[in-house]
């Protein structure tokens, strides 16, 4: 699976144009603040929508102003996973990892579930509520809330910056596991140059709404 | 109780108790819908819409009732198109409870449009991520985020409705067991030398219920909030 | 500083012509006819009147309670004997005003009989609106008169109470109401309402319209000649011309 992404935002202070393509694997964004990355997110979630351009995934056209496509969020098939976890504070854990099968309408599948949470080893919180988790837990959780909803893409917006260095160094090899076997496109913003050298299949910079370099691992 | 109250003083107790529930119960899915319209969206007129929704709290209470006299009253367009259809508002204890529902409506809609608001728009989005429906986003996510503030505005929409009076008794009159609420009563005794004794027992016993009204709501939506909340 | 003597000097002045104006809390029934009653007085004698129309109930609460009012003219002697017994008005300056009757309104110009028969027919299911029949007295006067001739059980079902008798004639004059319990005085003023039968006068206790100074009023010398100019032949026209009825009975 791939994604591809061709668009053009006008933004107060600059034109966010960029035209890339995420293989499966990390594709990583770096940047300073203000760059436009959590907006080239928000335009791949459909939160936002840019001016004109195209972007698809694996024939699945997600948004396109010559065709005139625009997919809403909820129908993108999108694993987005947010800097604070955003888990739903009402429900349990093991709810928030269900809902994105829920809302979907897909089969429970208890076993993979199972797997999943025995992955992430999140087993002994599945009837906490999220505010009874410690911060890694919670991004474990929102991981397996990601992953659960089938995606065929995942975003992650700087999804380890609110955690201290153990935490990261906790929650890392997920990330690496999700790059490793998944065969999706995962684009993952950070700022941190460590973790991009260790996670990243691909790697672009993001300045003033232009990307500025490219540079893989193979 | 009997001998402290006479038949139809407990007559309009229970009256202003069966109104006020049913102007309440019936009232909350539109307070819950306009409430999250507001809260949520921008769109031409909502200004309008929001002025619309507070009249009945700036308009006097009379003049609210004259109002609904001459829309749901027998010779009103929604009145006599309703008569049709078999239901009879006017001079019942329906068009009582229709009375209190739109003066407490105002009150209603503002607490809950304020815990709407309250609840984090990022949640609702990351449920869209997630594949979830305007509407599902609405039931699972931002109602039951929002019940708190549901609560409340119940509460004090209900506690309005049982001292509503003027809009009432000028809409549907005062008809013993159908239309005359405690309020009613209190006003018919106050209108005769030496009846304020017997509107004095009937006021304190209105302030017992507005009280417990008051004070029951105040401990549910601290319990739901505390459920929503998972503490 | 000079703003401040121009200013103090507005406020006296205004208390200065406070002296030459007499305060009428009067029923809420007479509005029309004291309205007019009112002006003739300003135009003949240069002082100005006042009034705060309401409820029985309201204003003599009010006087009693101390309200600045010079005259109080209650819809019934109820009120006025409240009044009295607080000292709150000076009982001998203490007079019948006037006098109303009781009638049946009706929609449309027809005459009904007061029998259980026609009043079923001119009915045909709808409702008759009245005042509050234990408070109000228009109210209390109507029932009295029902149960005089035999016909407040079976009207009983059909009665709506409005909370003063403006607002049961609003209900006949909206059409939601067929017929209505009213004074002849509300009629009168009333182009969309036409007196179908009038109650006969013992069916009912008299209706007077009490009037007295206050004991603030008795101190004013305005007060005193508006308490005078209330029996005067003008005022007494004027009533008459409203609807109401000179006390002998005779209409002006």
């Amino acid at each position: 699976m791939s994604l591809s992404v061709d668009f053009k935002l006008s933004l107060p202070d600059f034109d966010l144009k960029v035209a890339f393509d995420a293989p499966t694997g990390i594709t990583a964004l770096s940047g300073h603040s203000g760059a436009g990355k959590t907006t080239l997110i928000n335009v791949l979630a459909g939160l936002v929508t840019p001016d004109y351009g195209h972007i698809e995934t694996d024939g699945r056209v997600l948004f396109s102003s010559a065709l005139k496509v625009n997919l809403k969020p909820e129908e993108r098939h999108i694993g987005y996973i947010f800097q604070d976890a955003r888990l739903f504070p009402h429900l349990t854990v093991l709810q928030n990892l269900k809902c994105g099968r829920w809302f979907r309408r897909l089969p429970m599948n208890p076993s993979t579930i199972e797997e999943i949470v025995t992955l992430l080893g999140i087993d002994h919180v599945l009837s906490r509520r999220p505010s009874q988790l410690s911060g890694g837990e919670k991004q474990r959780v929102a991981i397996g809330r990601a992953l659960l909803s089938e995606p065929e893409v995942i975003l992650a917006d700087e999804p380890l910056s609110s955690l201290d260095s153990d935490r990261k160094k906790e929650i890392l090899p997920y990330f690496e596991m999700l790059r490793d076997q998944m065969s999706i496109p995962i684009v993952y913003v950070s700022h941190d140059a460590d973790e991009v050298t260790r996670l990243a299949t691909t790697h672009f910079e993001l300045a003033h709404g232009k990307i500025h370099s490219e540079s893989s691992d193979s | 109780m009997t001998d402290w109250l006479s038949p139809p003083e407990i007559e309009a107790v229970l009256l202003s108790l069966k109104v006020a529930f049913w102007a309440t119960i019936v009232s909350l899915p539109f307070g819950i819908v306009v409430g999250f319209v507001l809260a949520r969206y921008e769109f031409p007129g909502k200004h309008l819409l929001n002025g619309l929704v507070h009249l009945p709290l700036i308009l006097p209470p009379v003049v609210t009732g004259f109002i609904l006299l001459k829309l749901f009253g027998t010779q009103g367009p929604i009145g006599s198109a309703l008569e049709e259809l078999g239901i009879v508002i006017a001079f019942s204890w329906s068009g009582a409870a229709l009375a209190a529902a739109i003066m407490a409506f105002p009150l209603m809609v503002r607490a809950i449009r304020l815990s709407f608001e309250a609840v984090d728009v990022r949640l609702e989005e990351t449920a869209r991520s997630l594949g979830a429906h305007r509407f599902q986003v609405f039931c699972i996510i931002s109602l039951p985020l929002a019940l708190p503030g549901v609560v409340t505005g119940s509460i004090l929409a209900f506690a309005k409705a049982i001292g509503e009076f003027g809009a009432t008794i000028t809409f549907v009159s005062n008809i013993p067991g159908e239309t005359r609420t405690l309020p009613s009563a209190v006003y018919s005794f106050m209108q005769v030398p030496g009846g304020e004794e017997s509107a004095y027992r009937l006021v304190i016993l209105a302030v017992i219920v507005s009280m417990t009204a008051l004070l029951l709501s105040e401990w549910l939506a601290k319990r739901v909030k505390t459920v929503v909340e998972g503490r | 500083m000079r703003f401040f003597a121009v200013f103090l000097y507005l406020v006296i002045t205004s208390s200065v012509a406070q002296a030459d104006r007499v305060t009428v809390f009067a029923a809420a029934s007479l509005k029309n006819a004291m309205d007019e009653i009112g002006l003739a007085f300003e135009e003949k004698y240069a002082h100005t009147v006042v009034f705060n129309f309401a409820g029985s109930s309201q204003i003599a609460r009010q006087v009693i309670a101390g309200a600045p009012a010079d005259l109080l003219i209650t819809a019934n002697a109820l009120w006025m004997d409240e009044a009295d017994e607080m000292s709150s008005i000076a009982s001998e300056s203490r007079f019948d005003l006037v006098s109303n009757q009781l009638v049946l309104a009706s929609s449309k110009a027809q005459t009904i009989t007061l029998d259980y028969e026609s009043l079923q027919q001119s009915l045909s299911g709808g409702r008759v609106a009245m005042a509050l029949v234990d408070a109000v007295p228009a109210g209390m006067y109507g029932k009295q008169a029902l149960e005089h001739l035999g016909l407040w059980d079976a009207l009983e079902p059909s009665i709506i109470q409005a909370d003063n008798v403006r607002a049961a004639l609003r209900f006949l004059t909206l059409g939601e109401t067929p017929l209505a319990i009213v004074y002849r005085s509300d009629v009168i003023s009333e182009p969309k309402a036409y007196i179908a039968a009038t109650f006969p006068e013992e069916s009912h206790p008299a209706i007077r319209y009490p009037a007295a100074l206050t004991e603030r009023g008795v101190t004013s010398k305005v007060a005193v000649m508006f308490h005078t100019y209330l029996k005067s032949r003008d005022a007494r026209a004027i009533l008459s011309r409203h609807g109401f009825l000179a006390i002998d009975g005779v209409q002006g």
